[in-house]
């Protein structure tokens, strides 16, 4: 380790800053441990704060995630560090353990920038917007989304060609092309892992042709359209501009498939593609909904309800597995499915497809574990050592899972066991007292 | 009077734009009297705004703030937080809701919304301009956490709040611990047996001096409000001492004469009014079910430790907050419903399970062998005409991981499942899975046609119209049909009639709010989990017992809690006691003290939650409210009526 690594101390290092991470450092710092909360992203709030609407109860995500992401962007006991990665985690002993922590340039002085984005107005550079799952495009020197936390500029260095007209029009003189990667040195007591999940890549599938036939999309990107910060203020299918009237949704899109070595059920897209389905109806009050399912699995507080409601207002469901679509010249789509209830493959013409994607291990943290083990389940995720006594327990002592890092699960789920992983922290830590 | 107020107007992304003219709304309030400063807002509750707000505050001096966006339940607090940031005294905001009252529920006439935004607004502004700084209502908390119900959920937050450092009462209604759990045995997931992980739990809870545990104990009233609960215990006695031995014990149990059934199995044995639950309940100590016990005295000719002198004893605990356990109960099919009660080999699915626990090389029930198995889901949940809507979420999981132990422990076994669409999410497929691969059958119909029982000769047959085999007409012959019956809240829930605890419509505990405060409830101080909140397999009842253990922790460990001054006052002088307010509180916030020689109503601050019930019972118009009086309400009507 280089002697001019800056050194670092706190009770608590939480990597990830998702709506799991964040509860557990929330209420870890209310009981006045100290914090450090690492995202790899430029802003905190995770998967959650861009959503649209989230079911059962139809509040707006951004409504929900915005203040708590406020309350932990501005606690005096929570330090965050975004574009950020952790390393090379080691435990010396109980109640110790040091991490580097390496953060990204972002070529952007985060307390200067005012988020006025004159400099994306400035920027010649345009490539497509992750954050917007590609939707569209956005600058080289962007602001990640409106909502983001912090709410300033960042560089994309990749395709940033240097020709400095961020720099010239930054009225506040905030853009640096010296920064470098810096790391820290940082000794906690106890770790929180709240890494979350990845969404299952449609292009692993190439009979639905997702990545060649322009009018299917994933329901990460619906989601986005759906929105309040949605990026064309309407619902539209991105072949052609039109609105759609015919949408199908193809459920179990990577999950409960073992030929795509994933068995096991998401747990979340009966539940947003049901809600999905209900916000399309509000929005294009004259198009037909229809969701392709196995089964529906409406199964947590007010699910089975909300699933009842879609029913009512008319979205169809059909029971049967998709097995593969075409495009027409017109670019709307042939769903070729089995339909269990008539016992015969069917066809059915649709105008736009929504792959409802499933929930994947979000890999590799467990990789910067260097002394001990961080075990993983049989899927990836990271293990629960004692899964009904103490469900935050992994097989490091000190080291606790919160939220999806451990398998599926929904918004309210990853609350309760962000609240779960902080309980287990507070008493870990108040053992060293003893 | 305020004369420098910042209004600031939310589009909400468009939650509220799509319907509102937010900039309209801001131009006909932005010359209003009292009116310094007048914005419209994409996200007011982004950081971004709020950084911008308390700018304003401080270099524009502001004296008093309205923000227009969403209900209040979600961001009032958040925008008396960013009041406080900027130095000013956070009751000189002011909400107004928009989008709830307005763009949400008039999204068919922009231009009506746009009026009725605008009129709100106004009325919030005449609100503001009386606005007074209070101060909060400061109370010490007792550093001690009442736990009610010690299953699993129970137990483990006991021990997780022991471990924080806050004194706990552990207290649960039955004489022994583990609810639900200690009934079942091996566990989905860890093939763990019930006992093994109550066993483990009650060592630990011992193992704490902090946590005291109270069994045979039940709440029987509650006084005081957060931070200072005090609840009187009743703790009926077991009727026996500590030093029991247990060759005589067996004997007390043998000569009583008294048999009834045995709750524990679900009543498919019977048990002695003397009863064990089973050989290694906690405390490892039998009671006497003075319910059904005759006083024969039989039993105490035999053992020594037998004392009918034990008394009902009542408890006072002090406490700062209330975390509830209660569990569920299993639904118990109506009398018919599926054959139950009227055939002889229809069982539900707890039965079952004790059933299976009780066979070891061969699965017998009323002493015939079982090999075929139907299983009926969705039994009480999920129904169509009854007032369970919803699903009860462990039991498919629950009931296909029991049919494969089935399976693998007996010989012959055929497992026959009529389901209405599996639910083994997550994880859980991989059971679906192995049931699968281990040849059981899976037949399924939708809600409105369900499966039909009937009883032929001495046969029983299962029937259904099969949508996996294109509505074919199916029928099974069942040994045994077990029905697959999901949670309902718990039939005697007088705890939660006790503290008020709200309920949803599917009648369990109901949180504040499903995602923001998932534990938390409207009663301050109170927190829920496990299964009293809605059906949850263990995993999930663990989860949310420890985040509600951190919840009711955080209220206590400071030792000091402020609480809302929004609460009624009562004018002494006019006040002359009737007791109408007191009948009309929904909290039970109102005393009867003696004042001047009179009789006067008193408000318990830390009980009064502001809600008004009481004002317009008041004859003598003795009461108001502090932060929203007569005077506050009648500038607002003036406001909330278009001036022609």
């Amino acid at each position: 380790m280089s002697e001019q690594m800056k050194s670092l101390e706190f009770d608590v290092l939480v990597i990830g800053g998702g709506i799991a991470g964040g509860e557990a450092a929330l209420n870890l710092a209310n009981l006045n441990y100290k914090v450090l909360l690492v995202e790899k992203e430029l802003s905190i709030g995770g998967k959650m704060i861009m959503l649209s609407k989230v079911f059962p109860t139809l509040d707006c995500a951004a409504c929900i995630t915005t203040p708590k992401i406020s309350e932990i962007a501005r606690h005096p006991n929570i330090t965050i560090f975004t574009g950020a990665e952790t390393r090379k985690i080691t435990k010396i002993e109980e109640h110790h353990f040091e991490a580097i922590v390496l953060q990204k340039p972002r070529y952007v002085n985060v307390t200067d920038c005012t988020g006025c984005q004159l400099c994306e107005q400035a920027c010649p550079v345009s490539v497509s917007d992750q954050y917007q799952y590609g939707l569209v495009g956005r600058k080289a020197v962007y602001i990640p989304f409106s909502i983001a936390s912090p709410r300033a500029a960042a560089i994309d260095i990749e395709n940033c060609t240097l020709c400095g007209a961020c720099e010239r029009v930054c009225p506040t003189q905030c853009i640096d092309f010296t920064q470098t990667e810096e790391e820290f040195l940082v000794t906690i007591k106890s770790i929180v892992v709240a890494t979350g999940f990845d969404l299952f890549d449609p292009l692993k599938i190439p009979r639905y042709g997702y990545g060649t036939f322009k009018n299917v999309i994933t329901s990460m990107q619906m989601e986005r359209q759906l929105a309040p910060t949605r990026p064309y203020n309407t619902i539209l299918r991105p072949g052609d501009g039109k609105m759609p009237d015919n949408i199908a949704y193809v459920l179990c899109t990577g999950s409960r498939d073992k030929s795509l070595g994933n068995p096991i059920c998401s747990q979340i897209c009966c539940m947003y593609s049901v809600k999905q389905a209900q916000l399309l109806m509000g929005a294009l009050p004259m198009a037909d909904i229809t969701i392709y399912y196995l089964h529906i699995r409406a199964f947590g507080k007010g699910f089975n309800e909300f699933y009842a409601q879609a029913q009512d207002m008319g979205v169809e469901f059909v029971k049967g597995k998709v097995g593969k679509i075409t495009e027409k010249e017109n670019g709307n789509l042939i769903l070729r499915y089995e339909d269990i209830e008539q016992g015969k493959v069917q066809e059915a013409e649709h105008d736009m497809v929504v792959l409802s994607v499933g929930v994947l291990p979000n890999q590799g943290i467990s990789d910067a574990f260097e002394n001990k083990k961080l075990e993983l389940d049989p899927f990836n995720f990271i293990n629960q050592a004692d899964i009904l006594a103490s469900p935050a327990k992994t097989s490091i002592d000190g080291v606790f899972v919160a939220g999806t890092a451990s398998g599926p699960m929904d918004i309210p789920d990853s609350i309760l066991s962000g609240g779960a992983a902080s309980a287990e922290t507070t008493s870990y830590l108040r053992r060293a007292l003893l | 009077m305020k004369q420098k107020i910042g209004v600031y107007i939310c589009h909400c992304g468009g939650n509220i734009s799509d319907y509102v003219d937010v900039e309209k709304v801001r131009q006909s309030i932005e010359h209003d009297e009292g009116v310094f400063l007048a914005k419209t807002t994409m996200f007011a509750c982004a950081d971004s705004n709020q950084k911008e707000m308390v700018e304003d505050i401080e270099n524009e001096k502001l004296d008093s703030v309205v923000v227009a966006s969403c209900s209040p339940k979600l961001h009032l607090l958040t925008f008396r937080a960013v009041t406080e940031r900027a130095g000013l005294n956070k009751y000189n905001y002011v909400h107004a809701n928009i989008r709830e009252q307005v763009s949400w529920a008039h999204s068919d006439n922009k231009e009506g919304a746009t009026q009725k935004a605008i009129q709100i607004v106004k009325a919030a502004i005449a609100k503001v301009r009386n606005a007074e700084s209070l101060e909060p209502i400061k109370v010490k908390a007792t550093n001690a956490v009442a736990v009610i119900g010690a299953g699993v959920a129970g137990m483990r937050a006991a021990i997780e709040l022991a471990e924080a450092g806050a004194d706990v009462y552990l207290i649960e209604r039955e004489f022994f611990v583990g609810g639900r759990v200690a009934q079942w045995d091996d566990l989905c997931i860890t093939e763990e047996t019930g006992k093994e992980l109550i066993t483990r739990l009650y060592d630990e809870v011992m193992k704490h001096k902090h946590v005291t545990l109270f069994t045979g104990a039940e709440v029987v009233e509650n006084k005081g409000s957060v931070g200072n609960f005090t609840l009187k215990v009743k703790v009926t006695p077991r009727h026996f001492k500590l030093n029991c031995i247990s060759n005589e014990l067996q004997k007390a149990i043998d000569v009583c004469p008294v048999e009834v059934p045995d709750e524990f199995n679900f009543n498919i044995t019977t048990r002695k009014a003397i009863y064990h639950n089973y050989p290694s309940e906690y405390p490892q100590l039998p009671a006497i079910d003075m319910k059904n016990c005759t006083r024969c005295g039989e039993c105490e000719k035999v053992c020594n430790s037998i004392d009918f002198s034990q008394k009902t004893e009542y408890l006072n605990l002090k406490v700062g907050s209330i975390l509830l356990a209660t569990g569920f109960d299993p639904y118990e099919p109506k009398h018919g419903e599926f054959g139950y009660g009227e055939i002889e080999n229809v069982v539900t699915f707890p039965q079952f399970k004790r059933i299976v626990h009780y066979c070891d090389d061969k699965l017998i029930y009323k002493g015939k062998e079982i090999k075929n198995i139907a299983y009926i889901y969705c039994v009480g949940s999920r129904q169509v005409d009854g007032e369970n809507k919803y699903c009860s979420r462990y039991c498919c999981t629950a009931n296909i991981h029991t049919a494969i132990t089935v399976k693998k422990k007996y010989k012959n076994i055929h497992n026959f499942h009529f389901n209405r669409g599996i639910r083994t999410y997550g994880k859980a497929e991989i059971w679906y899975d192995e049931s699968s691969r281990l040849g059981d059958i899976y037949l399924q119909s939708f809600e409105h046609d369900p499966p039909v029982i009937e009883k032929r000769g001495d046969q029983t047959f299962v029937r259904i119209k099969d949508i996996l085999t294109t509505n074919k007409e199916l029928e099974v012959v069942a040994d045994l049909v077990v029905l697959v019956t999901g949670m309902v809240p718990r039939k005697d829930n007088s705890i939660a009639n006790l503290l008020k605890i709200p309920k949803g419509r599917d009648n369990f505990f109901n949180e504040i709010h499903m995602k923001l405060r998932p534990v938390e409830t409207v009663i301050d101080g109170v927190t829920i989990s496990g299964a009293s909140q809605g059906p949850k397999n263990i995993m999930e009842s663990m989860n949310s017992a420890l985040a509600a253990a951190t919840k009711s922790f955080e209220l206590v460990a400071s030792g000091e809690l402020a609480l809302e001054p929004t609460v009624a006052k009562v004018d002494e002088q006019s006040c002359d006691w009737c007791g109408k307010c007191e009948e009309a509180c929904p909290y039970s916030a109102f005393d009867k003290i003696e004042k001047d020689g009179k009789f006067v109503a008193r408000v318990n601050a830390a009980v009064c939650k502001g809600c008004g019930m009481c004002l317009p019972v008041c004859p003598v118009n003795a009461l108001d409210l502090i932060g929203l009086t007569d005077e506050d309400v009648e500038s607002m009507i003036d406001a909330l009526i278009p001036t022609v």
